[in-house]
């Protein structure tokens, strides 16, 4: 019982741990860039007092006018049209010179908050503001008065708007090249090894063929070199291929012309073929120690039926091994996904081609302080493994489970 | 000619002999019964029949064709498994269907002869679900009907009720029964149940430790066993056994009970050696002038008959078996008498 407490709460804890960040991303990436920077996410959610300016009327007043009334709110959201302004007016800023009671016939500069109701000196009248943000500026005698920019603290009703969004992703091309780039990334590179894994798995868990126990020793020990280590050998062979591929080119076509024969060693080609050779042996061992755990008699039914390797593979392990396949390409998806490693050493470098964790990785430098754009990016390359993980959740469960219980 | 024969099959897996020296024929038609404990080689054989084993030595013929290099599809059988082996990402139908479909039979062909086949199986109606939804025995019928599709030469059952339960276990029991007499076709039965070999065998073979030990009816293997073991594992409660030695031709003299008369089973003994008498629980009688005494040490009542078990003088075991509720306690001390006719000594 007690152990059984102590398991939620440490759940809840876990779940909590991982959720702040998500939803301090999301929350900041809604916000506008005003809010974001002055206050932190957690404030996002509820009353906040938040300062802002407006000004007391437009310009080019037509002929002389005794009063002009008007609402705070009103003028403050003629400008902020993507998070309009609610809530309640706290106070206003005065900033100027009154009579110094103290040296008659003098003047001092004063500056003090004015709560809503109390009159308070503005171009030779007196404005004075409700809670609502209705305000009335009255003059004694009909004058011509220029418009006052006044500050203004509202305590201000939360306010969400994806005016972020809409500026990563459709002002620049950046955001959504990056998107178009990683799926090329990372659809082949999750869809390749998976799928000679699973005909690997199938061979090492159900076909007899002299020395299958040491070939799988040497793929299962494969798991852990580093991809690290394999840097340089790999970029040497991308760049020996990529260079008779660039003599290839220049003894078939007429490249020479335009000057285009250039074969580029870094390619989304390359970072395909890394990934799936990284990939893999992973992708075998889980497949086929899931695949090993199929109950033998169905094989053997299948092969009185009359099926062949090929056609058991097909019709019989495909369709049962979803959870294992499903489960296996989450994993991969992921991490290819997120990878910036490998696709900063062997990945596409110009521009247009970055993949998105590098893009993310360049706009920490261009946006500095721009937290909203930040976090609108990061939401967005968030936002397909998320969906792609909630998509798939219940196969990855079992799959988690895959070959610890029989028949999954 | 036969439509199956095992011509001195062998196999051997690594050094363990597993099967030695079978020789078998089968009849068209026959429904046979593999029995034995487990681990003696029963389902090795079948498997082998089957090729989803290859032989060390020796020739297997199905239909007049030697079939050991022939993948099992091309061998004319089909089998139905233990655990039913259904494709569970399957519906029924496809089940069916599917080594049809492999065979390149046509869509109109593939649909007459399921349907057909889950209409001889009362089972029609279970086509579209998959094996999941299915209950134990409908499952059975699924898999049997899989085999029936195929229209082979031979059925091979591999201990197909053991994963049934009781009651169900004697319904398939009988149903499978009647499906053989209804559909005429050559079976093996491999099973650990001597009740299910008598009830379903025209020809019982008994195994052990991969060697045929006897072939032949239920009753006959009942009557006349071949050896001890058949004796032994055939009818329950099993067969009493006495140690003696061999007094005449067909004379017994042990310490607890002597016989004349008894079938001498052994050819090899001459008076003198060491036998045993075995003598079924069925056939004791309660005779107060009976040559065998002992003191009851348990009371089994089946309501059907009743089971004691006894130790005589000398300390051997044995049981009494009677379809009278006898009124006996533990610690009663009762004789009885038996036909020598029906005792044997091996």
């Amino acid at each position: 019982m007690i152990s059984r407490t102590l398991k939620h709460v440490v759940l809840a804890l876990i779940v909590f741990i991982w959720v702040v960040p998500f939803v301090s991303l999301v929350a900041t990436s809604l916000r506008s860039e005003l809010a974001s920077k002055t206050s932190g996410f957690w404030t996002a959610f509820t009353p906040t007092e938040l300062g802002h300016r407006f000004s007391t009327h437009d310009r080019g007043l037509d002929e002389p006018v005794l009063s002009i009334d008007g609402n705070i709110f009103d003028r403050i959201n003629l400008t902020e049209k993507d998070f309009p302004v609610s809530g309640t007016v706290e106070s206003v800023l005065f900033k100027g010179r009154v009579a110094d009671p103290e040296n008659p016939g003098k003047t001092q500069l004063i500056r003090k908050l004015v709560p809503p109701g109390e009159a308070m000196p503005v171009r030779d009248g007196e404005l004075v503001f409700q809670p609502n943000g209705d305000y009335v500026l009255t003059f004694d005698e009909p004058t011509l008065p220029k418009p006052k920019n006044l500050d203004v603290f509202i305590n201000q009703d939360p306010v969400f708007g994806a005016a972020a969004y809409e500026e990563v992703l459709l002002e620049n091309e950046d955001v959504p090249n990056a998107l178009i780039a990683s799926f090329i990334v990372t659809i082949p590179a999750t869809i390749i090894p998976i799928t000679i894994a699973a005909f690997a798995a199938y061979a090492f868990a159900w076909m007899r063929f002299p020395g299958r126990d040491w070939l799988f020793v040497i793929v299962v020990s494969l798991m852990v070199v580093p991809t690290q280590l394999a840097f340089l050998p790999i970029l040497q062979g991308f760049s020996g291929i990529a260079h008779w591929a660039s003599s290839l080119n220049a003894w078939l076509t007429d490249c020479e012309l335009s000057n285009s024969c250039e074969v580029a060693s870094k390619s989304y080609a390359s970072l395909w073929v890394t990934h799936t050779a990284f990939g893999l042996p992973l992708a075998i061992y889980l497949l086929r120690n899931y695949i090993v755990g199929l109950p033998r008699e169905l094989l053997e039914s299948a092969r009185i039926d009359g099926a062949n390797h090929l056609q058991i593979f097909v019709r019989l392990i495909v369709p049962l091994s979803v959870p294992a396949l499903a489960s296996f390409s989450i994993f991969q998806f992921l991490w290819v996904w997120n990878d910036l490693i490998v696709a900063l050493y062997i990945g596409p470098n110009n521009g247009e081609d970055l993949v998105f964790p590098i893009r993310l990785q360049q706009q920490l430098g261009t946006f500095k302080d721009q937290l909203h754009l930040l976090n609108a990016s990061a939401v967005i390359s968030m936002i397909v493994p998320v969906v792609v993980f909630l998509a798939m959740q219940k196969y990855f469960i079992r799959g988690l489970l895959a070959g610890s219980v029989k028949g999954g | 000619m036969a439509q199956l024969q095992l011509k001195d099959v062998n196999k051997s897996f690594g050094d363990v002999h597993v099967i030695k020296n079978v020789d078998l024929e089968i009849n068209k038609g026959e429904f046979v019964v593999f029995v034995g404990p487990s681990g003696c080689g029963k389902s090795t054989l079948l498997r082998m029949i089957a090729g989803l084993e290859t032989l060390t030595s020796g020739e297997i013929s199905i239909a007049d064709r030697l079939v050991m290099d022939l993948p099992p599809s091309k061998r004319g059988i089909a089998m139905v498994f233990q655990s039913y082996a259904l494709y569970p990402h399957m519906t029924v139908y496809n089940n069916m269907a599917f080594s049809l479909d492999l065979q390149g039979f046509s869509k109109s062909e593939i649909n007459e002869r399921v349907t057909e086949a889950a209409k001889i199986l009362q089972m029609e109606h279970l086509l579209d679900r998959r094996p999941a939804a299915l209950s134990g025995g409908q499952r059975q019928r699924v898999a049997i009907g899989r085999a029936i599709v195929r229209d082979p030469e031979v059925f091979l059952f591999d201990e197909p009720l053991s994963n049934l339960d009781a009651a169900l276990r004697h319904d398939t029991r009988v149903e499978i029964s009647k499906l053989h007499r209804q559909l005429g076709a050559t079976t093996i039965y491999v099973t650990h149940d001597q009740v299910e070999a008598m009830t379903l065998a025209d020809k019982i073979v008994v195994l052990k430790a991969g060697q045929v030990m006897q072939v032949g009816s239920p009753m006959e293997l009942f009557n006349q066993p071949a050896n001890e073991f058949v004796a032994g594992f055939l009818g329950s409660p099993k067969m009493n056994f006495f140690d003696g030695q061999l007094a005449g031709a067909a004379d017994f003299q042990g310490n607890d009970v002597s016989a004349q008369g008894a079938r001498l089973v052994s050819t090899d003994k001459s008076a003198g050696d060491s036998v045993k008498l075995g003598v079924r629980p069925q056939h004791l009688v309660i005779d107060e002038q009976g040559v065998l005494e002992g003191n009851v040490t348990l009371v089994e009542r089946l309501g059907t008959e009743t089971i004691l078990e006894l130790l005589t003088p000398g300390g051997t075991l044995f049981r009494f078996a009677s379809a009278e509720s006898l009124d006996v306690e533990v610690g009663q001390d009762l004789r009885f008498s038996f036909d020598a006719a029906q005792a044997h000594i091996f």
